[in-house]
C-alpha cells in the first residue's frame, strides 16, 4: 500500500474526486498531473480533495495551477477543498501565497462538490 | 541542545531524495523541540530548496545533493548546495516544471536566509531558523505576485 496515495474518486457522479493523502512534493506531483490529466479528460467537474494531506510544496501547487488553467479552458469546473482542521504543511503554503482565492480552496468536499458543479464559479 | 551532532546528508540529486531530507529534519528538529510551526516552515523552505538542486542544478542525474544541518545556540541553520551549473541554473527540464515559487518561499519561510555561488561553481542556500522567534518571518519578506498567464509565478502581478 502507497504511503503517500493520490486516488481518484468517481463515485459522485458528474464530477471526480482526486484525493491526495500524505507528503507530497516533486517526487510524486508527476503522479498527481497524471491523476488530474486523467481526470478532466472524463469532462466533468475536478475537485481535488487535500483534507488527509499533510504536506504539499510548490511542485504540487503547480500541478493544481497547471490542472485549473486546463479546466478554465475547457468550461470544467475546478475547486480546491480542505477540512476544518489543516495541517500546517499544507495551510501554510496556501496563505501565504495567496492562492486560496485563485485555485480557489473550500471547506469541506460537500461545498467543493457544489462549486465544482457550478464550474467553480460561487 | 549544542551538544548535538550537527547532521551531513550527501545523495543523488533525485526527486526521490527530498523527502529523505526532510524526514531526517523533522528528526533534527524535533530533538530540538521546535514548534510545531517553525518545523513546518523549516520543511517547507528545505524541500523548496532541495526540488532547486534536483530541477535546476545538473544536466544528468549524476549530480550530488548536499544537506548540512547546523545547530547553534540560538538557532538551527540549513544549508542546501550543489555542484552544478550555478547561481544562473539551467532551465527546468524535467518532467515536472518549476513554479518559480522556491526562492520567494524559502526566503518567506527562514528567518535568515543567504544565496552562494556563482557560475559553474555551484550553488549554496543557507536557512536559518531561531528557536525562538520574535514574530513571523513572512511579515518581512511576504510572498510577492501570483500565478500568471504562462502559469509561472510572477512577483509583480497582483495578488
Amino acid at each position: 500500500m502507497e504511503a503517500n496515495p493520490i486516488v481518484i474518486d468517481d463515485t459522485a457522479g458528474d464530477v471526480i474526486v482526486v484525493v491526495v493523502e500524505g507528503e507530497h512534493d516533486i517526487y510524486t506531483a508527476p503522479t498527481l498531473r497524471e491523476r488530474l490529466d486523467e481526470s478532466l479528460d472524463r469532462g466533468g467537474g475536478v475537485v481535488v480533495d487535500l483534507t488527509t494531506a499533510t504536506f504539499v510544496d510548490s511542485s504540487v501547487l503547480g500541478a493544481l495551477l497547471d490542472a485549473r488553467r486546463r479546466a478554465h479552458e475547457s468550461s470544467q469546473g475546478f475547486v480546491v477543498c480542505v477540512g476544518e482542521e489543516v495541517e500546517p504543511g499544507v495551510r501554510r503554503i496556501l496563505d501565504i501565497t495567496g492562492l486560496v482565492p485563485v485555485l480557489p480552496v473550500v471547506n469541506g468536499r460537500e461545498e467543493a462538490l457544489v462549486a465544482a458543479r457550478s464550474n467553480g464559479q460561487e | 541542545m549544542s551538544s548535538l551532532p550537527e547532521v551531513r546528508l550527501s545523495m543523488p540529486a533525485r526527486a526521490e531524495g527530498v523527502s529523505v531530507v526532510r524526514q531526517a529534519l523533522s528528526g533534527i528538529a524535533d530533538a530540538l523541540d521546535f514548534h510545531e510551526a517553525v518545523v513546518a516552515d523549516m520543511k517547507m523552505a528545505v524541500t523548496e530548496a532541495c526540488t532547486n538542486v534536483v530541477v535546476h542544478a545538473y544536466e544528468q542525474d549524476d549530480g550530488l545533493l548536499e544537506v548540512d544541518m547546523i545547530t547553534a545556540e540560538d538557532a538551527l541553520t540549513i544549508s542546501v548546495r550543489d555542484h552544478g551549473s550555478g547561481i544562473h541554473p539551467r532551465p527546468a527540464v524535467r518532467r515536472t516544471p518549476a513554479l518559480g515559487l522556491g526562492l520567494p518561499l524559502i526566503a518567506a519561510l527562514s528567518d535568515a536566509f543567504e544565496l552562494r555561488g556563482s557560475s559553474g561553481e555551484g550553488t549554496e542556500v543557507r536557512m536559518t531558523f531561531a528557536f525562538e522567534r520574535d514574530g513571523d518571518p513572512v511579515d518581512d519578506n511576504p510572498v510577492q505576485g501570483t500565478v500568471g498567464l504562462d502559469g509561472k509565478w510572477d512577483p509583480d502581478a497582483d495578488a
